[in-house]
């Protein structure tokens, strides 16, 4: 079982981190989001014991299961859940502003225009072959 | 009386989230609500100082169970500080016209989950609470909504969502290994561990508090997301935001984790020394004023892990000052390269000579506690480091100051009176503190008789 859970964990952290790393604005939320289930998981796992449900009346001498764990999962499902709604809207501002889902570089530019006209020409560029022969 | 502070933003922040943030009436209540707040909290702080800490259990739990909210000298006096801060840059951009309906609900929230967070005795509830701060700062460095914030703020998101997981791993493997989540107990447990299973644990917390500190390999989020958020949303992310990476350095470094941070001394001093010169250097290299100021903040992280790592009564106490006065400074510079006119001039240049350490700027009893590391230390070469860092700070400062305030290419506009008025006010605050620091001494010292006397 201690197996099986740290190489779920090893997987879902591998593979968010090869999806944060794309430049597709979608594929790095995923990422994000695969990365805090991977943690979730990860904290479910360091609190792993066998034992009878940790319910008022409690049966004598049986070991009883770590409820701490379950809680601190709990939150960290809410907050993940929260934080990737939020990463979600700021991506859709992202592409309602520049009107492409390939993320924003980091331009070293300071002047602002010519960022914005250079992220224009490279939205031409991405829609397709077919609008820009008419172009 | 412990909660008071805490419960006045947290209910303040939920009525204002409901009222339109751009009438003027509702940034003069965010105002006076915030006030409240900061005082709330300075009552508290002389409290602590006179009483010692005060502690409360969530719930009526017995101690150790439930869920503790502990105000002690560390942790206090970063509160006073960021709630400060806070204060300072929403009644800027009150003055200023607020653009977006939720931003004073924003920074009241952001009070709320800053004092909780360093009001908090309890490990996971020091996750929430950061958490609770985080959040609304993603949110603030939209900020302004055009699309350089839009991007600084994805940028911001991803990273420190990275730094969240990190930190959120850290506490799982620290409950795993003493069973508790009570910063108390943890401190008592963590000094019996054996070594080897805690050190991926310390590395992790440094990892975490690193990234949102901006320290030198985990920095490159920093100088995009200064320069484009607007210049309340970067003042209140360096001043305030940015002190939960000094504060969970100080907490889980200097007292939790004490044998591991005597351990890795070696690596802070090098990290930090790297940061100090990385940070200056590209500061005189880059070209606008917003971005000079986040390699500063950079370069600056770097004093309070150098004189982390030297540790001792001395170093961390120099730490602790440090990282409480640079908060100031880098408010009042990054509230400055947003206006114009003369106060402002002559605001920027005390605070940049506070950076400098320039007495009688605050600034000069951070750098003289840091020398004091280096004369301890028995070292030259970190005496001659942390001159070289302050030599070349004046150089990029007055760089900065150069460009902005000398040159007057298109007659620009001068600022509101008001704003520049206020800019003046941090910047005598800063001239004032300098002149009689006994109280900002004094309550840095007895945070550090509590982080090396509680072990």
């Amino acid at each position: 079982m201690n197996l099986l859970l740290a190489l779920s964990v090893a997987v879902l952290f591998g593979a968010g981190t090869f999806l944060m790393l794309k430049h597709d604005l979608i594929r790095m939320a995923a990422g994000v989001l695969m990365i805090s289930n991977a943690v979730t998981l990860f904290i479910m796992s360091v609190g792993l014991s066998r034992g009878q449900a940790p319910i008022y009346p409690l049966e004598e001498g049986r070991p009883i299961s770590d409820p701490v764990v379950q809680s601190l999962t709990l939150t960290a499902i809410v907050i993940s859940f929260g934080l990737t709604s939020l990463l979600l809207t700021i991506i859709y501002r992202v592409y309602t502003l520049y009107g492409t889902l390939r993320g924003p570089d980091d331009a070293t530019h300071d002047d602002h225009e010519e960022t914005t006209s250079e992220l224009l020409a490279q939205r031409t560029r991405d829609e397709s072959p077919r609008e820009r022969s008419q172009a | 009386m412990l909660l008071l502070p805490l419960l006045i933003a947290w209910t303040t922040a939920v009525i204002l989230a409901l009222l339109d943030g751009r009438r003027r009436w509702v940034g003069w209540l965010a105002i006076g609500a915030m006030t409240t707040v900061f005082a709330a909290t300075l009552r508290l702080l002389l409290d602590v100082l006179q009483h010692g800490s005060r502690e409360i259990v969530a719930g009526g739990w017995p101690p150790g169970l439930g869920i503790t909210l502990r105000a002690d000298e560390l942790g206090i006096v970063f509160a006073l500080v960021s709630n400060g801060v806070l204060l300072i840059a929403l009644i800027y951009e009150v003055l200023e016209g607020v653009h977006e309906r939720a931003m004073p609900a924003l920074v009241l929230f952001l009070a709320t989950g800053l004092t909780g967070l360093f009001l908090t005795g309890d490990a996971f509830n020091f996750y929430v609470f950061f958490e609770v701060s985080m959040t609304t700062s993603f949110v603030l460095a939209t900020y302004g909504q055009r699309q350089r914030e839009i991007r600084a703020a994805l940028i911001f998101t991803v990273v420190n969502l990275l730094g969240s997981v990190f930190f959120l791993s850290a506490i799982a493997s620290l409950y795993h290994l003493t069973g508790t989540l009570d910063m108390r107990a943890l401190t008592a447990a963590a000094g019996t561990l054996e070594q080897n299973s805690i050190t991926l644990t310390a590395a992790f917390l440094f990892v975490a508090f690193g990234v949102k500190l901006g320290l030198f390999p985990f920095h490159f989020w920093l100088p995009p997301v200064y320069r484009d958020t607007w210049p309340a949303v970067a003042a209140i992310l360096s001043g305030a935001v940015a002190n939960i990476g000094s504060y969970g350095l100080l907490r889980f470094g200097a007292e939790i984790l004490s044998r591991e941070l005597r351990l890795s001394a070696g690596v802070l001093v090098a990290l930090g020394t790297i940061s100090i010169l990385y940070g200056a250097l590209q500061a005189i290299s880059v070209r606008t004023a917003n971005e000079a100021l986040a390699y500063s903040a950079i370069g600056q992280a770097g004093y309070i892990l150098v004189a982390l790592g030297i540790g001792g009564p001395v170093g961390i106490g120099a730490a602790i000052l440090y990282a409480l006065i640079n908060p100031l400074n880098k408010t009042l510079l990054f509230l400055a390269t947003g206006l114009r006119g003369w106060l402002v001039g002559a605001a920027f240049a005390i605070g940049a000579f506070s950076v400098a350490g320039i007495p009688p700027s605050l600034g000069f009893f951070g750098k003289a506690a840091l020398f004091q590391v280096g004369i301890a230390d028995n070292s030259a070469a970190l005496v001659g480091l942390f001159f070289l860092g302050g030599a070349l700070s004046l150089i990029y400062m007055f760089q900065i100051y150069q460009r902005v305030h000398w040159i007057t290419e298109k007659q620009e506009q001068s600022s509101s009176v008001q704003s520049r008025v206020l800019v003046m006010g941090v910047a005598v605050l800063i001239l004032a503190l300098g002149l009689w620091p006994e109280p900002l001494l004094l309550a840095s010292q007895r945070a550090t008789d509590m982080l090396i006397g509680g072990r």
